[in-house]
């Protein structure tokens, strides 16, 4: 790996992170629980930090807050019942969760069902963090009006490319959102997810795009629908 | 007598008994309830603002940024899990995240306007200047004061400025690869000095 992701765990509790280091820092931190358990350590330190310069509000910031929110709509929970979670995680080992601490935070949440000839979870990791901490390493980002992100974090060197998703809306029920990497030879699915997740593609270099479509729930075979987001690989 | 000790108890360690009950009142915003949002904005708005004021100085500026912060509490409520944390941390991250934003994009915005008009350096007096003293932040300030100059320096100018470990590295002229271990090593030491459990 040419960036020592790891090195950034102090960096990012203090968020002294440019945005692009910081999106990067937090798809390795997604998988790297190792992490996440040192990092909880670390933020709450933090948290100190910034506790300790408290400094009463003007009273007419309360009065502006409490009329705004009588008419701010408010955002559902990512996941929806732990139950659901916990069939998916029976049914799925090698589900890839999100970071435990940021799901509140940032709202990184949910997860991808992982491409049927995926290696271990462990070795996926690996694989992940090098696409995204390589040096030659080109993002995309495709940001949807009704909330959410795709990314795409690609290296030729690498011949692999990390699909990162993140906060998007529920597809709707017996939905899920599907992947796809298209090449001359047409649509390969890549796995399926709900509102988020992370998945590695390998051997990228032929392919023209990745397209996110959404399908009944266990993903298509082929597209049934117009894609939601094209990525240019 | 005993009432007196219950009471005494209750003055000198409020946070044990205030905690748990912000984590249920932050749960009830994420469903909606417009009171318990009120009493999370009694419980946090001086930590929230204090935090932005710090690191935005302008108060003005601040009261903006608070005011954001608290939407962005009332609107993703329903996304805190107090398994994984409590509602202090998650408003005060959130709060510190969106205070650095919202400085660096002044920041760029003031560069634009003007590429010549450097800042004079940092003020590292300013930290402990507006640090009041209470016991809690007696003791951030002596952890602090516990550090070597390097660390302290690294972690206070990205935490209380909103500088990148890039800007820390040209702020104090060294290089990357320093700062970034000083800030481990800063954050370790504070985190022990202050008990937080590793």
């Amino acid at each position: 790996m040419s960036i020592d992701l790891h090195s950034l765990m102090a960096p990012y509790a203090l968020d002294a992170l440019d945005a692009d280091e910081r999106s990067r820092f937090e798809a390795h931190l997604d998988q790297c629980v190792d992490c996440q358990v040192e990092m909880a350590g670390f933020m709450e330190t933090a948290v100190r930090l910034g506790d300790a310069v408290s400094h009463t509000p003007p009273p007419a910031l309360r009065d502006r807050l409490l009329a705004e929110i009588s008419t701010t709509p408010q955002q559902h929970p990512i996941v929806s019942s732990l139950a659901e979670r916990r069939t998916l995680r029976r049914v799925l080992p090698r589900l890839v969760m999100a970071a435990a601490f940021l799901v509140g935070a940032v709202g990184v949440g949910g997860f991808l069902v992982e491409r049927d000839n995926a290696q271990t979870e462990h070795d996926q990791n690996v694989a992940i963090s090098r696409v995204i901490g390589a040096e030659d390493v080109a993002t995309k980002a495709k940001t949807f009006d009704t909330g959410g992100t795709v990314k795409m974090y690609s290296s030729a060197a690498a011949d692999s490319a990390v699909i990162i998703a993140k906060d998007l809306p529920r597809p709707g029920d017996g939905k899920v959102y599907q992947v796809w990497m298209i090449d001359q030879a047409g649509p390969t699915s890549q796995g399926t997810f709900e509102t988020g997740g992370q998945m590695i593609m390998k051997g990228v270099s032929g392919a023209d795009r990745v397209a996110v479509t959404v399908e009944p729930a266990g993903g298509s075979k082929q597209p049934t629908s117009a894609p939601i987001a094209t990525i240019a690989v | 007598m005993s009432a007196s000790a219950a009471q005494l108890k209750l003055v000198t360690a409020p946070e044990h008994d205030a905690a748990p009950d912000l984590n249920d009142l932050l749960v009830k915003v994420g469903r909606g309830d417009e009171h318990a949002f009120a009493q999370v904005y009694d419980a946090l708005g001086a930590s929230v603002f204090g935090l932005a004021r710090r690191v935005i100085r302008d108060p003005a500026r601040a009261e903006e940024v608070a005011q954001e912060v608290f939407i962005q509490v009332w609107q993703s409520a329903a996304r805190f899990d107090p398994a994984r944390g409590t509602a202090k941390s998650w408003c005060l991250t959130l709060a510190h995240r969106r205070a650095v934003d919202a400085v660096r994009h002044d920041q760029a915005a003031t560069n634009r306007e003007n590429k010549y008009d450097w800042s004079s350096g940092p003020d590292f007096d300013e930290v402990e200047e507006t640090v009041t003293i209470t016991l809690e932040h007696e003791q951030v300030k002596r952890c602090l004061d516990g550090l070597t100059e390097l660390q302290r320096e690294a972690v206070t100018l990205a935490y209380y400025q909103g500088y990148t470990y890039a800007e820390v590295a040209t702020a104090l002229d060294a290089n990357t690869a320093t700062i970034k271990t000083r800030m481990r090593d800063g954050i370790v030491r504070l985190r022990d000095c202050m008990g937080v459990s590793a």
